[in-house]
């Protein structure tokens, strides 16, 4: 019976003792399409992956993964997932091509067959002149390259990435996103976990914002950044010191409605200078710098300047991930 | 009265930082920086500080009451020795041994920790950026090393006095004796270390190959002259054996021709200080200005093995270019089956995977470091055998249970017994340190469980694994036995299934205990437990020199079973006590099994 949604989880809690990991949360991932889950470090993200690859068993809630109940078909909901951990866990005892091959057979697939899928897959990751080598001779990018193409060998309906290009530099993150992009395109539903906002941003069709063990936001990424911040962000140093202080200032000087609309009845803080193409939001403070969040970061800086405020440096920037983030929890997402 | 405090006398000065002055800093360092580098090792071991007085202490008493009172009965008190010079048989090995266990000590000291310093966590390259010497660094580890052969020997000393092992008040000096075969011996290993870039399995050769056979051909346990000619020249060659027989000379006065001394003496001199000049010397062109990277070692057997594959890559495409009116497509995915029904969240009926996983990796692995495990047994037997048979008569069956009367030779009194001991040594190696590195260091067990295996299979395919490791070796030892004439054809079968089935229930259990293991140094405790073991379960004397409380604590361990259930098999000599032997491993394997297989699921499918 063909299922709608590749993944649905109503009520998904995860206990550790007295530590909640995962706390009721309810979602669903329809097929073929690529979602994301956003989170800082310990948000519960790596646990929900566990229990949707039923290598983990639920403290409450229903889960269904292909039309499955992991707990209960856990060979048989594996067999259907490709899964990528954080950490690359590649044999190193074994050569880069019998790493695919001995994975497959882990599924019980027959190795005549694997080992044409085996070339294949060695092609797709850009690996065929590195078959024979020793894992431990390859790159970050290659490692990470080829246990992508060892969870593919089952050719899987649904991947699981947990943090595909953390700790890769940035040609080998390119590299690795253009693979991703094609698996989408031949319709393979991908989840993945990131704390990297461009990440997201670049392979995430939907995401949940994850905190705590609970769901912040959910929605595409271009609907989370318009619904929880302004389009653009202006990021100034003030220097260590100065930075709490000067936010008042600042809020004071763009929030305060202009001469020309002192009656306006908005507050201090809305969008009431709208009028002169700031589009004024707030200010946050983080312990370096400070970020107006403004429509036009640009008439900001101008308005900052004009009322002879000098930073010691200024950066504008479109408003991202990142910044819904930290709107919706207080707390900066990589620290 | 100077103004400028750069040039103010820094003795007047008070307390001042002593990093102030630059130049007396350097100046220190250069005249003391091995003692730094000393001290920083030493306090490094304090980490497993309580491992080392704790076999301190309980080695030699272990020694005492297996080898000197136990085999010591069987090779009779007295008479034998006197023209050694020593009053009993605990008397002539107790120097022996303390320098044996010295050179173990050093095999451990001079390999591990250097790889440690240059490879695994660098330290050596944080003692180069401080103002110490290549050489300096080199000398501290030495240092270090040489206090904590004098506190193993100084503590092994004091027990020995205790048990009467040792009588004259010169045997203190035998420490001195003691710590310099250690040096000669791990030295020219510490040397060999240091060049390497890489570790593949050499530390284990190193334990296998050099440090064991010396071990076994140094006149530990009996005089040299005992053995053949060509393994005397052996003898003379390790450095144990001048260390051994120095320590004879001061522990009770082993007549000794005067050249005699100078050769002992000279020759662990000159070992130890050539060595230790390499040393300094490969220390400097690692962490000089030269910066020599260290060699891989099996580099050029690795690039073969590639050229190979490479070749036999090549000719594959060929083929199937030529078979291209083939289709070249590999199809649809086929079904990937599994089990249903009962208990099919634990196991999904793919044992084989796992297996053929192993089997793969130890084909990539060098075949060496595998046969290794083939020779440990020879070569007990073959020191025991011919060294300690000239000193025993035999063994009386009836005093080891066996029926029928008569003698048998000590040589096959032990085989058995150490076949034994093999299938256990192998079984537990594979089942824990294997293991707790697959499950904590490379997290393979991890990567299989996010397949469609189950705990099951992983855990079943992994000790299936153990027994065909353990069932090589098993063959390789028999042979030598029926070579050797010491076995039937018919018991030769029957004992190699025994050794299955007791490398089995071994497995079973070391897996189970392995997975409640959360650190390396819990496996240091476990092999405590098995050195014991080994010594004293009937495999190199009968547990009747004991006095009944002790025996009765032998026959509640898993080996004295299995010793005796191939004694059984080798004379041929079955009795209702055999099926106790076995009852006792089918319940070791049930419960090991159970418990493994709660414990995988505990681990992964939490």
């Amino acid at each position: 019976m063909p299922v709608e949604h590749a993944i649905r989880a109503t009520g998904l809690t995860k206990r550790y003792g007295d530590f909640t990991a995962v706390d009721g949360i309810d979602f669903t991932v329809n097929r073929g399409e690529s979602f994301g889950l956003l989170g800082p470090n310990g948000a519960g993200k790596s646990t929900t992956m566990r229990m949707i690859a039923a290598v983990a068993s639920r403290s409450a809630g229903t889960m269904s993964v292909a039309g499955l109940d992991p707990e209960k078909n856990g060979p048989e909901v594996r067999a259907r997932l490709g899964v990528i951990p954080q950490q690359d866990n590649l044999d190193e005892e074994l050569s880069v091509r019998e790493n695919i091959i001995m994975y497959g057979r882990y599924f019980g697939l027959p190795r005549r067959w694997l080992s044409a899928k085996t070339e294949e897959l060695l092609e797709f990751a850009q690996l065929t002149h590195k078959a024979t080598s020793r894992v431990e001779d390859l790159s970050g990018g290659m490692k990470r390259r080829l246990t992508i193409a060892r969870a593919l060998v089952n050719e899987p309906e649904i991947l699981l990435l947990d943090e595909p290009t953390t700790g890769l530099d940035p040609q080998a993150r390119h590299i690795l996103w253009d693979r991703l992009f094609r698996l989408r395109e031949s319709g393979t539903t991908l989840v993945l976990t990131t704390h990297h906002m461009d990440e997201a941003e670049q392979l995430c069709e939907r995401l949940i914002v994850v905190d705590e063990g609970r769901i912040m936001a959910e929605g595409s990424p271009a609907g989370l950044i318009r619904d929880h911040s302004t389009r653009e962000v202006l990021e100034l140093r003030f220097g260590m010191d100065r930075n709490q202080e000067q936010a008042q200032q600042l809020t004071t000087l763009l929030g305060s409605p202009g001469p020309a609309s002192s009656n306006d009845p908005v507050s201090s803080n809305g969008s009431a200078t709208a009028g002169r193409d700031v589009g004024f939001s707030h200010v946050e403070v983080l312990p370096d710098r400070l970020l107006v969040y403004a429509g036009s970061a640009e008439s900001a800086l101008e308005q900052i300047h004009a009322a002879g405020l000098r930073p010691m440096t200024s950066l504008v920037r479109r408003s991202s991930l990142e910044d819904v983030f930290l709107r919706l929890t207080g707390r900066t997402l990589v620290d | 009265m100077s103004t400028d405090p750069l040039t103010a006398d820094p003795a007047l000065k008070g307390p001042a930082s002593p990093a102030a002055d630059k130049q007396a800093m350097a100046g220190r360092a250069r005249r003391f920086g091995a003692l730094h580098q000393a001290e920083r090792t030493l306090r490094s071991m304090r980490a497993y500080g309580t491992v080392i007085i704790f076999s301190s202490v309980s080695q030699p008493i272990m020694y005492i009451l297996a080898m000197g009172l136990g085999l010591g009965v069987l090779v009779g008190e007295g008479g034998d020795f006197a023209e050694y010079g020593a009053s009993s048989y605990l008397m002539y090995i107790a120097p022996a041994i303390l320098a044996s266990t010295v050179a173990m000590a050093a095999g451990i000291e001079f390999t591990f920790p250097v790889m440690e310093g240059f490879k695994w966590r660098r330290l050596y390259y944080g003692a180069q950026a401080s103002p110490l010497s290549p050489g300096q660094i080199a000398s501290g580890h030495i240092l270090a090393v040489s206090v904590r052969f004098g506190i193993h020997a100084a503590v092994f000393t004091v027990v020995l006095y205790l048990f009467g092992a040792i009588s004259s008040p010169l045997g203190v000096l035998m420490i001195v004796s003691a710590m310099l075969g250690g040096l000669a011996i791990g030295l020219p290993i510490m040397a060999y270390v240091s060049t390497l870039r890489d570790e593949k399995g050499q530390m284990s050769l190193i334990q296998r190959f050099v440090i064991m056979p010396l071990f076994l051909f140094s006149g530990t346990f009996y005089p040299l002259t005992n053995l053949p000619g060509f393994l005397q020249v052996l003898g003379w060659f390790s450095p144990i054996w001048h260390a051994n027989e120095l320590g004879r000379l001061l522990a009770f006065g082993q007549p000794t021709p005067a050249w005699l001394i100078v050769v002992h003496v000279l020759y662990l001199l000159g070992i130890t200080v050539t060595a230790w000049l390499v040393t300094v010397r490969i220390f400097t062109r690692r962490l000089g200005l030269e910066e020599w990277r260290g060699r891989t070692p099996g580099a050029k057997a690795d690039a073969r093995r590639q050229d190979r594959l490479a070749v036999k890559d090549a000719s594959d495409v060929a083929r199937s270019a030529a078979a291209e009116t083939a289709p070249a497509s590999r199809g649809e995915l086929p079904r990937i089956s599994f089990r249903r029904g009962f208990g099919a969240n634990y196991y999904s009926g793919n044992i084989r995977a796992v297996f053929g996983r192993g089997l793969t990796a130890i084909r990539n692995n060098r075949g060496v470091i595998f046969l290794s495990g083939l020779l440990e047994p020879v070569l007990f037997l073959t020191s025991f055998g011919l060294g300690i048979s000239p000193m025993i008569a035999g063994v009386d069956a009836e005093q080891v249970g066996l029926s029928g009367g008569g003698t048998i030779s000590y040589a096959a009194f032990i085989a058995p017994a150490l076949l034994a001991v093999s299938a256990m040594n192998g079984a537990i190696f594979d089942s824990t340190w294997n293991v707790f590195f697959k499950l904590k260091i490379t997290k393979l067990y991890r990567t299989m469980m996010s397949t469609s295996l189950g705990p099951v299979d992983v855990a079943v395919g992994e000790i299936c694994l153990a027994l065909f490791r353990g069932g090589l070796y098993a063959l390789g030892f028999l042979g030598v036995l029926l070579v050797g004439g010491l076995v039937d054809p018919l018991a030769a079968v029957l004992m190699w299934f025994t050794a299955l089935f007791v490398a089995l229930g071994f497995a079973s259990v070391g897996m189970a205990v392995t997975s409640f293991m959360t650190r390396f140094q819990q496996m240091d405790w476990m092999m405590m437990v098995l050195m014991p073991m080994f010594l004293f379960s009937a495999t190199l004397f009968p547990i009747s020199v004991y006095p009944v409380g002790v025996q009765a604590f032998i026959q509640a361990l898993p080996l004295w079973h299995a010793v005796e259930l191939m004694r059984d098999i080798a004379f041929w000599d079955f009795s209702g006590l055999t099926l106790v032997h076995i009852g006792y491993y089918l319940v070791m394997i049930v419960a090991g099994l159970a418990l493994t297989t709660y414990r995988m699921k505990k681990l992964f499918l939490r």
